[in-house]
């Protein structure tokens, strides 16, 4: 187990290195050109030449790449060309927490939600409620942030608003209030995923030798389904929880920006149009490094719950 | 060109604050707003609502007005950014950020609602005969909102922090550069630039390398504000989470990625501000701003980058909290003057000609602009002197372009133009392709690029014509009131601005003789308005429309007056906001 856990940090160090190196060549051929874009038509080569200097721009690429490397190895991420003086470290800081909070909050929801729908729907497979219940996950799934947020806005507005009951913010952070739209929002997706998941894995294992055995030995269903089918059943779903909660962090762009809210997804998407190298490195980084450290977690959940894995 | 909208510094004109200010007792200044019809040059009439202030004389027994009640708030949305890039006066980076940064801070002088440079915190100034070197005389008893005096040191020390290499500002040392002297501080040369000159505690002089008939609205540019240099000193880059200069406000808190929070400077020259607190959400997505407004989280919205989403207008567009006004802002389609076909003026002529700008301002626009022939926008210093545009004429326009040489036994060639993506560009440009394929039958390639790219594009054009790009869709918009600011930095030869390298030597000359007049505004505005007519016949651009650009102030809300630039507050004691219960 500690070698497993040893040689996936080390491919982490390998993967965030090579990520690294990609986004900065990348950035580095990409046109546009951080400090011709601020200054825009001002061209004063004074100031050109001087903020180059500042940041480092005037030295070749090997040296930029090697000086952040340098930094990296240091946890400092470098600073903003864009923000004034505010470090990287400092500006995904601030948004990492938001955006942990209201992907970890949108994660367990769907977890508390969408386990038990997906079992209901297993117990009375091909029933009208089976149907339903997958039509409405499905919906669920489906329907992408950019059309849920209007229409949940228009229900906010035309209904509580407007009638004078008590409303929900439209956008913001800070209040309790604050958290559920983007909550709902951001759950639907991951909700109706893992019910379905859940349904069909919980199929499959209904269907498996040792329940029947189970069945033969005259055990009582609910013993059948919570201890012994669950467990075997939710092995694929806590495969997707790692995946699921970094890309509830970072890929949760539309929602942040749609609800004003100051998280870490939205701040990488602004600063690709910025030319905010260090950022977009910065973020880029952040979510390598969540995605490889998810999937260790899940490898090391996984050998836990499955024996099979653990002997091989 | 990308969307430099950096400023026209002014804002928040405290102008009238000066008039409260010297108010005797006895007279009341009632704040009414009149709507000032005003014809301008462009076959349009814009409707520019003013808030002027009336005296009335009271009876001799009337106290002054009570100070305003103490517990207002308001909410004001800064649209378009997730965050401020910074509030260093010295490094205003974008609208957004000058907006918060003229409610904190003050420079010399500032601009009134009528664009008027008027005294902030020099009380008076002289100007020397040969127009070279300004004498400021300081506000008596200035204070930064900390209560530590400014005095001319103060100034000097702040346009000479903003100019120096380590404070890493975008814009000092290019709109500083006539200051003598400034190049040296900027190239690290020096500390102090040598033309500005502190006499005594209440005397500034500064002198400039040569006559500059705008530098005192060049002044009304955040550069030159007084910063605190014993807060910048204590708190050093953080400085900025607690700011205070000598404006009207001063940071209470700054939420970063969430909002700004002001408080009224107690040591406010012109008076304590009436509202005790604005608040500035910073709210990317002009929806959003518009679904908290309407469930009564905003108290003002919009601006001209960021105005109320054209969707959303007409449901809004009848209730008293919409104003409509068209900015200080020209679309145009610049050419590579440098490059075949569009270094033929006949050609450059055949497509000005057969664009049916009224069509694409009412119909594909939605009203959401004015067209405009000419390279002043409306209301803009020296647009009062009319133009003779190039007038739609598909006739004239195939007449022109056979005059280049093209006809049926030599078509013209296939051209692209390029554009950004942003706003309403892809159907202006697709309009366009159409209107020169119908009226012209010539076949134009859109080329839409991501900002940064086009931004990168139009810097080779610049650098590299042969290189660059044949045509473009560009904006431009004020810097400061001069006409200066949009024809001849735009369009002399040797300008840093002029992209597109388009070259009238008349012009130039007439150009550089109004740049550096010293006679009176009225005759130096007839020789740019000259020098504008030559850059139009010879199609130095292609002028499209200025867009006009919507904000909703909710009605309980009054001191706020939105103009061509940004929203106004002429008197921060007048101003009010949403009632506290």
């Amino acid at each position: 187990m500690g070698r497993i856990i040893g040689q996936r940090l080390l491919s982490l160090v390998f993967v965030i290195f090579s990520i690294t190196f990609l986004t900065f060549i990348v950035g580095y051929l990409a046109p546009g050109d951080p400090i011709q874009i601020m200054l825009g038509v001002r061209r004063d080569p004074t100031t050109y030449n001087n903020l180059r200097h500042q940041y480092g721009l005037d030295q070749p690429w090997y040296v930029q790449y090697l000086n952040y490397v340098n930094g990296l190895v240091h946890l400092d991420l470098g600073k903003s060309y864009r923000y004034q003086n505010k470090s990287v470290n400092e500006i995904l800081a601030s948004g990492l927490p938001v955006s942990l909070l209201l992907g970890g909050t949108a994660l367990l929801l769907s977890l508390l939600l969408g386990i038990p729908a997906g079992i209901f729907s297993a117990l009375r497979p091909n029933s009208w409620l089976d149907r339903a219940n997958l039509f409405l996950m499905l919906t669920l799934f489906s329907i992408p942030s950019f059309v849920l947020i209007p229409i949940l806005r228009a229900l906010n507005y035309f209904v509580l608003y407007q009638n004078g009951l008590p409303s929900l913010p439209a956008a913001g952070w800070g209040q309790p209030a604050h958290w559920v739209l983007p909550v709902v929002v951001l759950t639907a997706a991951t909700l109706g995923y893992i019910a379905r998941l859940t349904r069909s894995s919980m199929l499959e294992v209904l269907g498996e030798d040792y329940i029947r055995t189970a069945k033969g030995k005259g055990l009582k269903p609910r013993r059948i389904i919570y201890v012994h089918a669950l467990r075997n059943a939710l092995l694929p779903v806590i495969t997707v929880i790692g995946p699921s909660l970094a890309f509830l962090v970072t890929g949760s762009f539309v929602v942040e920006n749609l609800f004003a809210i100051p998280g870490v997804g939205y701040l990488a998407v602004q600063s690709i149009g910025q030319r905010d190298y260090p950022v977009i490195q910065g973020t880029t980084v952040l979510l390598a490094s969540m995605i490889v450290l998810m999937n260790l977690l899940t490898d090391i959940a996984y050998t836990l719950l499955d024996p099979r894995i653990r002997a091989a | 060109m990308r969307r430099s909208f950096p400023v026209l510094g002014s804002l928040f004109l405290l102008g009238f604050l000066l008039m409260a200010c010297a108010t005797p007792p006895g007279t009341q200044l009632v704040p009414q707003t009149v709507v000032v019809p005003q014809t301008v040059a462009v076959q349009q009439t814009v409707v520019v609502p003013q808030t002027v202030v009336v005296r009335e004389t009271a009876q001799p027994a009337a106290t002054p007005p009570p100070a305003p009640v103490g517990n207002q708030v308001l909410i004001w949305s800064v649209d378009g950014v997730n965050e401020l890039p910074g509030l260093d006066p010295a490094n205003p980076q974008n609208a957004q950020s000058v907006l918060a940064i003229n409610l904190i801070f003050g420079g010399l002088v500032k601009l009134d609602g009528q664009l008027n440079v008027v005294p902030d915190g020099a009380e008076s100034w002289t100007t020397s005969q040969d127009g070279k070197t300004y004498t400021f005389k300081i506000r008596p008893g200035l204070k930064f909102a900390d209560g530590t005096p400014v005095t001319a040191q103060t100034f000097a020390d702040s346009i000479n922090r903003a100019l120096q290499p380590a404070t890493a500002s975008y814009g000092a040392a290019f709109q500083l550069q006539h200051v003598v002297g400034a190049r040296d501080v900027a190239d690290g040369k020096a500390t102090a630039a040598s033309g500005i000159k502190v006499v005594d505690d209440q005397t500034l002089q500064i002198t400039t390398d040569d006559t500059v008939p705008y530098f005192l609205a060049q002044l009304t540019y955040p550069v030159t504000f007084a910063v605190p240099l014993h807060l910048i000193q204590a708190q050093g880059d953080k400085w900025t989470d607690k700011a205070f200069g000598t404006g009207p406000y001063r940071v209470k808190e700054w939420v970063h990625n969430q909002k700004l929070v002001l408080e009224p400077n107690p040591n406010y020259w012109a008076g304590q501000p009436s509202v005790s607190e604005i608040q500035l959400p910073f709210i990317q997505d002009s929806e959003t701003a518009y679904q908290l407004y309407r469930t009564g989280g905003l108290d003002i919205m919009g601006s001209q980058q960021n105005p109320v989403p054209s969707a959303r207008v007409p449901e809004v567009n009848s209730s008293p909290d919409f104003h409509q006004v068209a900015a200080f802002a020209v679309r145009f389609i610049g050419f590579n003057n440098k490059k075949a076909p569009f270094d033929n003026l006949n050609v450059r002529r055949a497509f000005a000609m057969s664009v049916d700008k009224v069509t694409l301002a009412e119909r594909v626009l939605n009203g959401a602009a004015g067209p405009t022939d000419r390279i002043l926008p409306p209301g803009f210093p020296g647009s009062q002197y009319p133009i003779k545009g190039l007038s739609f004429d598909p006739q004239a326009a195939k007449d022109e372009l056979a005059k280049a040489g093209y006809g049926a036994d030599n078509p013209f060639p296939q051209v692209t133009l390029t554009y950004g993506v942003e706003g309403d560009n892809e159907r202006v440009a697709t309009f366009l392709q159409q209107q020169w394929n119908d009226n012209l039958g010539v076949r134009v390639n859109l080329q839409p690029l991501e900002l940064g790219t086009f931004s990168e594009n139009l810097n080779t054009t610049f650098l590299t014509p042969e290189n660059g790009l044949q045509f473009y869709l560009s904006i431009w918009g004020a810097d400061y009131p001069d006409p200066q600011n949009f024809v001849t930095l735009q369009l002399l030869s040797n300008s840093p601005n002029n992209n597109g390298h388009w070259e009238n030597p008349e012009f130039d000359a007439l150009g550089k003789q109004a740049d550096t007049f010293t006679g009176s505004a009225e005759e130096r505005f007839k020789l740019y308005n000259q020098a504008e007519q030559l850059a139009v016949d010879g199609v130095g651009w292609l002028p499209l429309f200025v867009p006009r650009f919507s904000v909703l102030i909710k009605p309980y809300v009054s001191g706020v007056v939105p103009t061509g630039q940004y929203l106004v507050i002429p008197d921060f004691t007048a101003l009010r906001g949403r009632p506290q219960p």
